[in-house]
This record gives structure tokens, sequence and C-alpha cells, in this order.
């Protein structure tokens, strides 16, 4: 018992924590997105690819790992001001903007995956973890470098609710989100900070792609791997909220997690989605409402 | 004017019969179709087809073609589509009435044009085609394999962990679908007749992003062997991720023969060290035939030839051997000739098994070390061949 405890149950709790931070880091741009712009951004999972394959490339340049953890996002900040600008800006005031934003997204996201496929080709790059080796915990080995990304990632979801909850920053983006044309008669530049908020969003994507190659390898198609569920943890958490996004994160990867140990592992993506379903059902506004109302 | 006229008439007539007398002293060629995918995902398989033939096709000719016919090959894209490889089947045998048929790759392409063969009383050769149905189940006297099929690359591999590390703990771990678990099947039914012991297995979905959720079972269940069936990206990330938590410490990982190949093999970097499959070819064997193939080949087209190159470039020397022997190109007595007959290839002498028209030859055990496959070891073709199940003919 106490045997398949420490081989089994732990580090399958530990595991399905570190896949639980990398899941939240996806979700954590992707609610901001949504929450507070309104836009469904299919596009999510080619910026986390985007990241990925930048960093690759200036890791290959000669830069390092910790700068790219800096550089990468800043990179990726105009790419995302531009393309809300140019682009969603000009479908989102029609009426059925959910539909057109995520239409629009969606071939942005297809032509952004064969477009890393023209520049870096098909096959899969595997860079090496900055952190190599690996520490025992409670008996069971566990890597040095998904103990960094977890100790990182608790620090940056951190980090990113204090900014939109406690600084007045935070409280420009969500009074402009709350209620557009009162904030823009207070002198807010909503335009201008819908934008920053939708690169904001796409650099933190960015930066999930930088720290997430080392682990799951960088190739064209790599943006798929978490969106349903990063967009499963939205739903449950609750649009907008980080909070929410972060307790469903964790919520359904131990889940998976530890289903796996009793049934086929293909099921158990199908059971996170059940549970989205049921809260769709019985709660459509998720665990944890919006940030608009906070 | 008349005359004159009259005078050309028979000049031309005198030169049509002279023309015609020219080609009839030189025997017709022998037509052989190759229906192979030259566009699409399994294109590097068909160049490698495309090569392997003209080569042997090229070396032939020169020494005076078969019986004194010289050999031509037609060319037909297939796609990769049974669909496609039946229709373009179609025409080269009622169109450009081809004696002889070879090329396909997807197994469900050969077992398609195998039918057409039938129906057309020809008969066609895969040199690719790794399906064991092929020469089992759906085995017809029409159809011949050249290449090694899946189960004797399992037996081979089975052999060579027996060998290694007798009564080894096997775990398991395969891509949740057909290709997977008939490949796990195969490998654990081989290697638990040899006294392997079977301590668990996981079926992880296509594209899996994170095998270490599986690493409990799998460090519980105390292998050490564990073999495993995926292929492409999904191999990079088990790989890396068995290292990234040590669970390949001590342990000797082996696979199917698409795990690891030269697309993936860079990505995984020095996690791939260590891994052994069994193949039916490389390119490092030892024996004078390959050396020479191995010289030709990279002569004619600045590559390494793999598996299917080393299959096709054979298949033509075996024809070449039926042909002769049975001095005809008709089926049936190109097929008597077939049975049983043994012909030198690269990989050594084949065996064309009369029962299933499956050719027997050795296996090798392959261990990749730094970016290369190494021979690490040998099974003879009776033990890797497996059972006869063909009750057809």
């Amino acid at each position: 018992m106490l045997e398949s405890l420490q081989y089994i149950y732990a580090p399958q709790i530990i595991n399905g924590l570190s896949i639980g931070v990398a899941v939240i880091l996806m979700a954590l741009g992707l609610t901001i997105i949504f929450g507070l712009l309104d836009v469904i951004n299919m596009s999510h999972g080619e910026f986390y690819a985007a990241g990925a394959f930048f960093s690759v490339t200036l890791v290959a340049m000669g830069v390092s790992f910790w700068v790219c953890l800096l550089l990468v996002p800043l990179l990726l900040v105009p790419i995302g001001f531009a393309m809300e600008r140019l682009l969603i800006q000009k479908v989102f005031h029609y009426k059925d903007r959910h539909i057109l934003t995520l239409l629009l997204t969606f071939g942005i996201a297809m032509v952004l995956e064969d477009s890393y496929k023209i520049i870096w080709g098909a096959n899969p790059i595997k860079p090496s973890a900055p952190i190599s080796g690996a520490s025992e915990i409670l008996g069971v080995m566990f890597p040095n470098y998904r103990l960094f990304l977890m100790g990182f990632g608790a620090l940056l979801i951190l980090s990113v609710w204090v900014l939109i909850y406690k600084t007045q920053l935070g409280a420009i983006v969500r009074a402009a989100a709350y209620d557009k044309d009162m904030s823009s008669s207070l002198g807010i530049p909503v335009m201008r900070v819908y934008a920053l908020t939708f690169a904001f969003g796409v650099a933190l994507a960015g930066l999930a792609g930088v720290l997430l190659a080392p682990i799951y390898s960088v190739f064209p198609t790599m943006g798929r791997d978490f969106i349903l569920m990063a967009f499963s943890v939205v739903i449950v958490g609750g649009l907008g909220s980080i909070k929410g996004a972060v307790i469903a994160g964790i919520l359904l990867t131990q889940l998976q997690s530890i289903s796996s140990l009793y049934i086929s592992p293909v099921w158990s993506d199908p059971l996170v989605f059940a549970v989205m379903v049921l809260v769709l059902m019985f709660k459509p506004t998720g665990l944890y409402g919006s940030m608009k109302n906070a | 004017m008349k005359k004159q006229f009259q005078t050309k008439k028979i000049a031309i007539a005198v030169a049509l019969s002279l023309g015609a007398s020219f080609v009839s002293a030189q025997p017709s060629p022998i037509k052989i179709g190759v229906v192979t995918p030259l566009s699409g995902t399994y294109t590097p398989i068909g160049e490698q087809v495309k090569m392997g033939l003209d080569l042997a096709a090229k070396e032939i000719n020169a020494a005076g073609g078969i019986g004194g016919r010289k050999i031509d090959l037609i060319y037909e894209d297939e796609e990769a589509n049974p669909a496609v490889a039946t229709q373009k089947a179609e025409k080269l045998f009622q169109v450009e009435k081809v004696d002889f048929l070879t090329g396909t790759v997807n197994s469900g392409s050969t077992l398609a044009v195998g039918q057409l063969a039938e129906r057309n009383n020809k008969l066609i050769a895969t040199t690719v085609s790794f399906a064991d149905s092929i020469t089992a189940d759906k085995c017809s006297p029409n159809v011949f394999r050249v290449n090694a099929r899946a189960g004797m690359q399992s037996a081979a591999l089975a052999a060579w962990v027996d060998k290694e590390i007798p009564k080894a703990n096997i775990f398991f771990i395969g891509p949740d679908y057909e290709m997977g678990r008939s490949t796990v099947s195969a490998f654990k039914k081989a290697s638990t007749e040899k006294g392997a012991k079977d301590v668990g297995e996981v079926f992880a979905p296509l594209d899996n992003k994170d095998y270490s959720p599986y690493f409990g079972q799998v460090r519980a269940a105390k292998p050490n062997v564990i073999y495993t069936s995926v292929a492409g990206n999904d191999t990079v990330r088990l790989f890396s991720q068995m290292d990234e938590y040590g669970v390949n410490k001590g342990v000797t990982i082996v696979g199917a023969s698409g795990t690891v190949t030269s697309q993936n093999m860079g990505a995984i970097g020095k996690s791939a060290n260590g891994f052994v499959t069994g193949v039916g070819y490389s390119p490092k064997l030892d024996n004078p035939a390959n050396k020479k193939f191995v010289a030709d080949f990279q002569k004619a087209y600045s590559k390494l030839p793999d598996l299917y190159g080393a299959d096709s470039y054979g298949l033509l020397y075996f024809y070449k051997a039926a042909v002769e022997k049975a001095k005809s190109t008709e089926t049936d007595k190109v097929r008597a000739a077939m049975n049983d007959l043994s012909w030198q290839t690269p990989q050594g002498m084949k065996k064309m098994r009369a029962g299933d028209h499956q050719a027997m030859q050795d296996m090798f055990a392959v261990r990749v070390e730094n970016g290369e496959f190494n021979i690490v070891g040998k099974v003879p073709s009776d033990l890797a061949i497996g059972p006869d199940t063909c009750t057809r003919f």
C-alpha cells in the first residue's frame, strides 16, 4: 500500500502538477484575451509554437535560454499588437463578432502553421533543457527542469494576477473591458488598451512556448497540443478568471493523471471534455464568474 | 515519271522490310510495370524502389538481359492510394501488356493489385509492404513478397532479446491505434514464447504530449526491457522524457523498426543511443554482394540505399533467375520456377517459400549508436520466418 502510494500515486500527482502548470500557462493568455476582449483566439496555440520556434532559433544563434525567456515575449508583443489592430479590429465591431473572430483567428492559425513548416521544416526539433539532472522527492526521481517550471510558472501566474487586480494598469484594462464608452469618455485610450491586452496574451503564449519546448519538443503542429485542454480550462474555470483558470487547470490535469491509472489513457481526454460539458450545462459561467465583474 | 515513282515504291518496300527484319532480329524486351508512390507522403520510399530497380535493370541489361531480352521498366505513380494503384496497374496489364508488375508500397495497394493480377493471370511481387496478411490469411497464388514481413522483424528482435537478456521482464508502450496494438501483440507473442515475462503495458493516444504520467506504472512493474512501437514525434517525446526521468536507467529499450528513423533521430539525439530493433537490411552488412551493391548505389545516386532500395534491387535478380529457369515469361511456368527458388541478394541468399510465397532471409538486430544503426545480431532465416499459415494454395 505504502509502496503503491510512493511509486504510483505520488509521482502521478506531481507529474499531473507539472502538466497542470503547462496548461495553466497556456490558458492564462487565452482567458485574458477571452475574458477581457471577448475574442475567441483560435490561433493562441500557434503563438505558443511561435515562442518555441523563436527560442530554438535564438538559442542556435548563441543567445542564452534565460535571455530568451525575456526576449521572445517582447518580440511577440509587436506581432500581437499589429494583429489586433490590423485584423481583429476589422471584424470586432460586427454583431456576430464571436463567429467572425473565431473564423479569422482559425485562418491565421492555419497560415502560421504552414509558415512554420516552410521556414523550419516538418521534422521535430528538440532543444536540450537548460537545467539538467533530477532530484529525489518522496523517494521518486523528479527532473530539475520540471521543478523549476512549477516554481517559475507559479510565480508568473501570481504576477499576472497582481498586474490585473492590484495595479492601476490592471484597473484601466478592466475598466476598458467593462464599459468601453464610459472608459473612453474618462480619457482611457481604449483601442490601444485592447491591442496591448491582446499583445500581452500573445506574449504569454510565446513565453509558455519557450518554457515548454525543452519538454515537449518543437514542430509546426505543436500549437494544437494544448489548445483544447486550455479552452476546457478557461470554460470550466470561468471566462476571464485567473483564479478559475488555476483551479480548473489543476483539477482537470489531476483528473487526467489519476484516471489514466485506471482507464485507458485514450479515455482521459474525453473525461476532461465531459467535465466541461457538465459545467456548461449546470453553471455556464464556469466555476468563477468573470474578471469584468471583479 | 511513272517509272521513277515505281522505283521509289520498291525502295520504300525494301527499306520497310529491312527495318522489320532488323527489329525481329532483336528479341522484344521484357516489360515490367512498376506502380509505386512517386508523389505524396511515401515519395521517399517510392524513390528508393525506383533507384533499386533502375540500378538492377541497368546491370542486367549491360550483361545481356534475361535470356537475351532486355528489361524495360514502365513506371506509374500510385500516390500510395489503393484505388489509384489498381487503375494504374490495370492500365499496365491491359494497355502496356507488361509481363510482371511490382512497386506497391502501401499494404492495401499490394492486396488490391494482387486481386487484379489474379484476374489478368499475371504475377506481381512487393518489395516493401510489411503487413503479415499478404503472405498469410490473404495470400494469393499470383503474389510474391521478397522483403521481410512484420512478423519476421519481431521474431528477430525477440530472438536477440532472448539471447542477450534471457527471461526478460518486458513492459510494452504502444500508440493506441491498429498498428500500435498489432505490433505490440506480435512482439509480446514472439517474446513470451521464448520465456520472457509480460510485466505490463500502456497504450498512449497518438500524438501524446507527456508520457510521464505512465512512468509510475513502468517503474512499479520493474522491467529490464521496454518495448515500444511509437513513431515520429511521439518517439522524440517518449525517449527524451524517459531520459529526463531516468526511467531508461538499467533498462534496454527495444522497438519496432519504424520507431527511430533518419527523420526523427536528430531530434531524439543522445536519448536514442542503445535502442535496438529488428530489420531485414542494413547498408552495413558485411558481405561482398552488399559491399558491391552499396558502392554502385552510392556511385549512381550519391546516397545510401535503405531496406526498400535493397529489396527492390534484389527483386529483378529474383525475376531473372525465375525466367531463366522457366525459359519463358508465361505466368504458370514462371510461378512454378519461383517456388522454392534461391537467389543472391545484398542480404545474402534468399529463398522463396513455396507454401505462402514469402521470401526467407536472415534477419538482423541493429542498435542505435550516435546517430548510426550498427548490426549487433543475426537471426537465421528459418528461425525468423514463422509458420506458413497460407491455406489457399
